[in-house]
């Protein structure tokens, strides 16, 4: 613990190679493996697998009942089904598992071993992205079969870069918020919010009435203010991609920059959340 | 700095610089990334059209009427698309009636595509689509008449004095005439009146007597006032000018 706590004065970004430098990071690993573990074990991968059975045969009832575009119409409802299912399942597992963590106080006997509670919150992050990439490939297979491959590829990228996502977002939630209810309700406004954030900024943009009043301005500077803070999730994911032509390589690099960069912000978030944590 | 008794966190100073660091570091980022990108553009997008009502039953789950109103404000806010305001008539009509007729099929008590199709999307300034939504309204009149009769009279007001057609207002009126048993006495009669207008008195005699002979009128007021028109009518042999000031 000495070699850590002599780490944490060196300042700026710098200290992050001396901690690693003194603590092994087994422990990362092993918290991660341990994560993904428990995912098996709690049958996520399961209910991806059923998720998916359900998804499949709906969405051929739909294409029964189409009478032309039976492939377009197959492939929208499972891709738009497929996309919130997978979002579902992954944010509501990361919150249900660090809130048994919290409840069984398996975090207290976890951190009155040597263990720094970065290592925690990044083995945890590393075992919950890799159940995320799990059930983002396994429900992303039918587009597989159903879409082009060059379209479907991207479609699955962009699907894992969104869950990876919300379950850094899930975990910061239930880090600051401790409690399911206000977590889970945090997660899911911030998510429909970064989905209709740019049509927000449109509205706010061209009044319908064409007035430009105070209302309108503040209105318009608040929702200014959330589009630089949000990421605007409607360009992710695309089912567009799969039924009508497959995006440039660059909107899918910008998605995954754009990802990176929030990523990297809620898991500080997080970090700083959790060094805050009384436990 | 810890607020003793307010809250149960630790103190600022046990996050390490790191963690503050990488925070700053990345909220930097994520703006400088924003301030990088265009800012959207609004893009007008056409009504596709509407869905097949096999699907629609299957996408209500059992809520045939609600899904009816989801449907219905959906497409009544159309036209106030994010960032872009589209005018009614640059839409297309076909669809529209198209939507409208789904609208009607999920739920056929409910009167409010056909309020739409007369009073929101008939009075757009193009005679062509006026008259697509008087046409629709007909259509779906004649599958319930009892039920939909006003706004059909509603159209066959708006022929006559919108459109200037006062055939086609003879012929809505005709309809409720002929298929609304139950439509109120002022829509069965606007067929007469309509008549009395267009200068076809001789008709307009024929078909107030033989209402008055019918026995539907028997409300003493409204049987004083047709005979009192029937009587007008045969003195004047033409129009008068209070029918005329009537519409």
């Amino acid at each position: 613990m000495s070699g850590i706590a002599i780490g944490y004065t060196v300042q700026g970004l710098f200290t992050i190679i001396s901690v690693e430098k003194t603590v092994p990071p087994v422990h990362i690993s092993t918290i991660g493996k341990y994560t993904a573990l428990e995912a098996i074990r709690t049958r996520v991968p399961a209910t991806a697998l059923l998720t998916l059975a359900v998804l499949l045969g709906a969405s051929l009832f739909i294409r029964e009942l189409a009478v032309t575009e039976t492939a377009r119409f197959q492939i929208g409802f499972y891709a738009a089904a497929a996309r919130f299912c997978a979002v579902f399942i992954t944010g509501l597992y990361v919150l249900a598992s660090i809130s048994r963590e919290f409840s069984d106080k398996g975090l207290e006997v976890l951190l009155a071993l040597d263990v720094p509670r970065s290592h925690y919150i990044c083995g945890k992050l590393a075992g919950f992205m890799l159940t995320a990439c799990a059930i983002a490939v396994l429900l992303s297979l039918p587009l597989w079969v159903l879409a082009p491959a060059g379209a479907a590829m991207m479609w699955t990228i962009s699907l894992t870069m969104e869950l990876a996502l919300v379950t850094v977002l899930s975990l910061f939630c239930i880090v600051t918020f401790s409690q399911l209810l206000p977590a889970a309700g945090f997660v899911a406004a911030f998510y429909l919010l970064a989905r209709s954030v740019t049509a927000m900024r449109l509205m706010g943009a061209n009044p319908v009435a064409g007035q430009d009043t105070l209302s309108q301005q503040v209105s318009r500077v608040l929702v200014d203010g959330l589009g630089y803070l949000l990421p605007a999730l409607d360009r992710w994911t695309d089912t567009a991609w799969l039924v009508n032509a497959a995006p440039e390589a660059s909107v899918l690099l910008a998605i995954v920059a754009q990802g990176t960069i929030y990523i990297g912000l809620l898991a500080a978030a997080t970090l700083f959340d959790f060094y805050r944590r009384s436990l | 700095m810890k607020l003793t008794g307010l809250t149960d966190e630790r103190a600022l100073r046990a996050v390490p610089p790191f963690v503050g660091a990488l925070l700053a570091a990345t909220i930097a980022l994520q703006l400088f990334w924003h301030s990088l990108q265009p800012a959207p553009t609004a893009r007008a997008a056409a009504l596709p059209p509407a869905p097949e009502i096999a699907g629609l039953r299957a996408a209500s789950f059992g809520e045939p009427v609600a899904t009816t109103q989801m449907l219905l404000l959906y497409l009544q806010a159309f036209d106030n698309q994010p960032g872009i305001s589209i005018p009614f008539r640059e839409l297309d009509y076909n669809r529209v009636a198209g939507w409208l007729a789904a609208a009607l099929r999920l739920d056929p008590r409910s009167s409010y595509p056909l309020m739409m199709a007369s009073q929101l999307y008939g009075q757009v300034l193009d005679t062509g689509k006026q008259r697509a939504m008087c046409d629709f309204v007909r259509a779906r009149f004649l599958e319930a008449p009892d039920a939909r009769w006003r706004w059909l009279a509603h159209c066959a007001i708006m022929a006559k004095h919108r459109l200037k057609d006062s055939a086609l207002a003879l012929r809505y009126a005709a309809d409720i005439t002929r298929h609304a048993g139950s439509a109120s006495g002022w829509a069965r009669q606007m067929q007469i009146f309509i008549l009395e207008d267009m200068g076809e008195t001789e008709s307009a005699k024929v078909l107030l007597g033989g209402l008055l002979a019918s026995g539907e009128v028997t409300d003493p007021s409204e049987l004083n006032f047709l005979t009192e028109r029937l009587q007008a009518l045969e003195n004047a042999g033409k129009p008068s000018a209070e029918s005329k000031s009537r519409h």
